[in-house]
């Protein structure tokens, strides 16, 4: 399995979509096994690729291979795929996280969750027997789409994929669009739900906006270079080959397109609300994989967008969107949505971390964020499944019955928090490094006060549902510790958190078998190989940051009349922060008071000017004339040879005097 | 020799009282005798051209046979539907035939 086969890769989950969506009905368990199979054959063969890039390095790297794909005249279009360090990193990431979601939803997708009585009967009368919904707690009934969500997810693994591995931004774009199906697909999920349906259109909705960015970025760039190959466009840019304002331009646009999927501000609005998605959903596309597209996007064409000179840009974008939604997340009382918020701030510290011109830092916090993000959404599966709540209110001390979920949780909490030696902390402590060595020192101090809310977030969200004691005895006493096949990817995963950051370290990586450190493989074309050092002072302020912010948290919810009365001190900040800015209110605001009003009048002018004078006005003054008219015929014979007569004398007349 | 305009003043007064028919009168068998009359003044013009005119070549007297032909044809084909409308309608009045009409 070489390099140039990995195209095969995707491939493979695209047939299990295929067969599971046609016969998940009369397949054995709705297909699920098959859906797992595919992607771990996808991962297997990835991990090979990885090993035959890694032989001889640097020799079997970028490997490529092209279809052409259609010609008309001298503009054809080729499907490639390209293999480079940056699309290994992906692959590896995209699969694994893809198989443990795959073998985790086996749990927890058997049954459906936390629905109203209501709910229960409808889904119920569709062949499935609801249970009677024990005490308060809601119903719960046996999924009736599962055959469909594990197609779905096959689906969305060939599409991932395909992105990863293109080498045109064409391709790149058709693999964008599909991840934007699946993941439209999979947040309304549960379309029965208003709130699913309305999440699901949003989503679908944001990111589009910044896809036509995107669309008219690609095109922009065909016009000017005549190629979609990423490579061509890159050297055309670096080469100076196109004009600076309109490469500036450009880019720009491009950028549109990564900031809706990696919701950066101001197009975030929609990750937040796509946790109504089931949670394995949230784990493998709203944190660990699809939104990093943009990250990875961006990571690939960062060559043109220093040669545009946007990287400012793209930093404050980013920095903004981190800290932003670091301090949102203080005050969200919503198990995923605090995780959502989460996931956001590191999607924002990725883009910055691009903004000061390091590709290593970003695409390796891509990766050890994948793993502890992932970790996180499924062990607040684990606690959603058991509890049947999402709201962290009635829970807390949990972790005395949920032994495995509680000790991933908490491991995956510290590596988020960017805690020694987790896997955080070696990509955060990358970050960091980038913004202080490239960037002016307010970035820096601003990229410390991010570690520091992170560390608050996430151990307020530990604090509030394992520790303590249990708020609501009733819930509390049913919890139970999920079955295998959810607590194995739990461990899996926490433990690649746990490890996954010492690849930075160049003897480490040399150990397993790497030719180098993390830092001297990925890198941007062009760029250079860094070696990782540790730097003292950097390690020591950011543990510091992360450390304080964590034992602020744990003081704050040790006793839980200190966040009231933190809140009540200042109700502004806190209302602000608690309805996350009120940005979902500016954009309904804006929706009904901007666009709707100029749709109004654009559908007035439509109606009234195009259809009804325009369109409508010419048939019926044709319509009335010609009524007017038809009475001109008596169908009386000697009027028509009367007026033949007068016509033939009129004519000779006018012909005579013209001749005169 | 009679001049050539004589028969050409002949010919234009024949031609008008066929137009007269035409309009005037109201049995189609009447209008159908009018537009006989004006085919053949034209004939007479034509005959009269190319005797004054190009007394050698044989032009005119061609047209004129042509013209009588059409003319036999045409009087057997309206006849034919005068008939048909008055076995129809009980009447040969054209006035009475507009069904041509909105």
């Amino acid at each position: 399995m070489g390099v140039q086969d990995a195209w095969i890769i995707p491939v493979i989950p695209l047939g299990a979509f295929v067969i599971i969506a046609l016969f998940h009905n009369i397949l054995p368990r709705k297909g699920d096994w098959l859906s797992i199979l595919a992607i771990l054959t996808s991962f297997v063969l990835s991990i090979l690729v990885l090993i035959d890039g890694l032989t001889d390095y640097p020799s079997r790297l970028p490997g490529t291979r092209s279809w052409e794909w259609l010609t008309a005249g001298r503009f054809s279009i080729e499907i490639g795929f390209h293999v480079d360090e940056i699309a290994l990193v992906m692959l590896i990431v995209v699969t694994t996280v893809a198989l443990m979601v795959n073998i985790y939803s086996v749990g927890y997708m058997k049954e459906r969750h936390g629905l109203t009585e209501e709910e229960a009967r409808r889904l119920g009368a569709a062949g499935h027997g609801a249970e009677a919904a024990h005490g308060s707690l809601p119903a719960s009934v046996p999924e009736p789409r599962y055959g469909w969500f594990f197609a779905a997810l096959s689906l969305f693994a060939f599409s991932m994929l395909t992105l990863v591995l293109a080498d045109n931004l064409l391709l790149v774009y058709v693999g964008w669009e599909l991840v934007g199906l699946c993941s439209f697909l999979l947040i309304g999920f549960y379309w029965e739900r208003r709130s699913a349906a309305e999440a699901a259109k949003k989503a679908f909705v944001t990111t589009r906006i910044g896809d036509v960015g995107m669309l008219i970025g690609i095109i922009l760039l065909w016009r000017a270079t005549g190629t979609f190959n990423i490579r061509d466009i890159l050297e055309a840019a670096e080469r100076g080959a196109i004009d600076p304002l309109y490469l500036t331009v450009a880019a720009l646009f491009l950028f549109m397109g990564p900031v809706g999927k990696s919701a950066q501000m101001p197009l975030h609005v929609w990750l937040p609300d796509a946790m109504e998605g089931p949670t394995p959903v949230s784990a493998l596309i709203h944190a660990a994989t699809m939104v990093v597209a943009g990250v990875y996007l961006v990571a690939r064409m960062l060559p043109l967008f220093e040669a545009a000179d946007v990287t400012l840009v793209i930093l404050a974008v980013g920095m903004t969107t981190a800290v932003f939604a670091a301090i949102v997340a203080l005050a969200q009382t919503d198990l995923k949505r605090v995780i959502a918020y989460s996931t956001l701030s590191n999607l924002g510290i990725m883009m910055a971390a691009l903004g000061a011109g390091s590709v290593t830092a970003a695409m390796f916090h891509l990766m050890t964020h994948a793993f502890f993000k992932a970790g996180l959404f499924l062990c607040a599966g684990s606690v959603i499944h058991a509890t049947h709540v999402q709201e962290i209110g009635p829970l807390g001390g949990l972790l005395k019955k949920q032994k495995i979920t509680g000790w991933t949780f908490i491991i995956v909490a510290l590596a988020n928090a960017g805690i020694i030696p987790l896997a955080g902390f070696w990509s955060k402590d990358e970050i960091l490094h980038a913004i202080q060595t490239e960037t002016h020192v307010t970035w820096f101090l601003v990229a410390l006060l991010w570690v520091f809310i992170s560390g608050v977030y996430t151990w307020r969200l530990v604090g509030y549902t394992f520790l303590g004691r249990p708020r609501d005895p009733h819930i509390y006493e049913h919890v139970h510790e999920s079955p295998a096949s959810m607590t194995l990817p739990l461990v899996v995963l926490a433990a690649l958190s746990v490890v996954a950051g010492f690849v930075v370290i160049p003897d480490v990586a040399r150990a397993i078998g790497l030719p180098g450190g993390f830092g001297e493989l990925v890198y941007t074309t062009g760029g250079h190989a860094e070696a990782y050092h540790f730097n003292g002072e950097l390690a020591l302020a950011g543990t510091l940051a992360a450390v304080l912010g964590i034992l602020f948290a744990w003081w704050l919810v040790a006793d839980l009349r200190r966040p009231q009365r933190l809140a009540a001190a200042m109700p502004g900040p806190y209302h602000l922060v608690r309805n996350k800015f009120y940005f979902d209110e500016m954009y309904q605001w804006l929706i009904d008071r901007v666009v709707l009003v100029v749709a109004y009048g654009v559908a007035w002018f439509d109606r009234h000017l195009i259809n009804d004078t325009g369109v409508d006005g010419t048939s019926n003054l044709l319509n009335y004339f010609g009524f007017r008219l038809k009475f001109a015929q008596t169908g009386k014979l000697p009027n028509y040879a009367l007026a033949i007569v007068v016509g033939v004398i009129a004519l000779a007349v006018i012909a005579f005097s013209a001749r005169t | 020799m009679i001049p050539m305009e004589h028969v050409l003043v002949l010919g234009g007064l024949l031609f008008a009282i066929g137009v007269y028919g035409v309009l005037a009168r109201r049995n189609a068998v009447l209008i159908l005798l009018s537009v006989e009359l004006m085919l053949n003044a034209v004939n007479l013009n034509l005959i009269a051209f190319n005797a004054y005119l190009r007394p050698t070549a044989a032009t005119g007297m061609a047209f004129a046979v042509f013209v009588i032909v059409i003319a036999a044809a045409e009087a057997g084909l309206a006849l034919a539907i005068i008939l048909r409308l008055f076995r129809n309608r009980r009447t040969a009045n054209v006035d009475e035939a507009d069904l041509l009409k909105w």
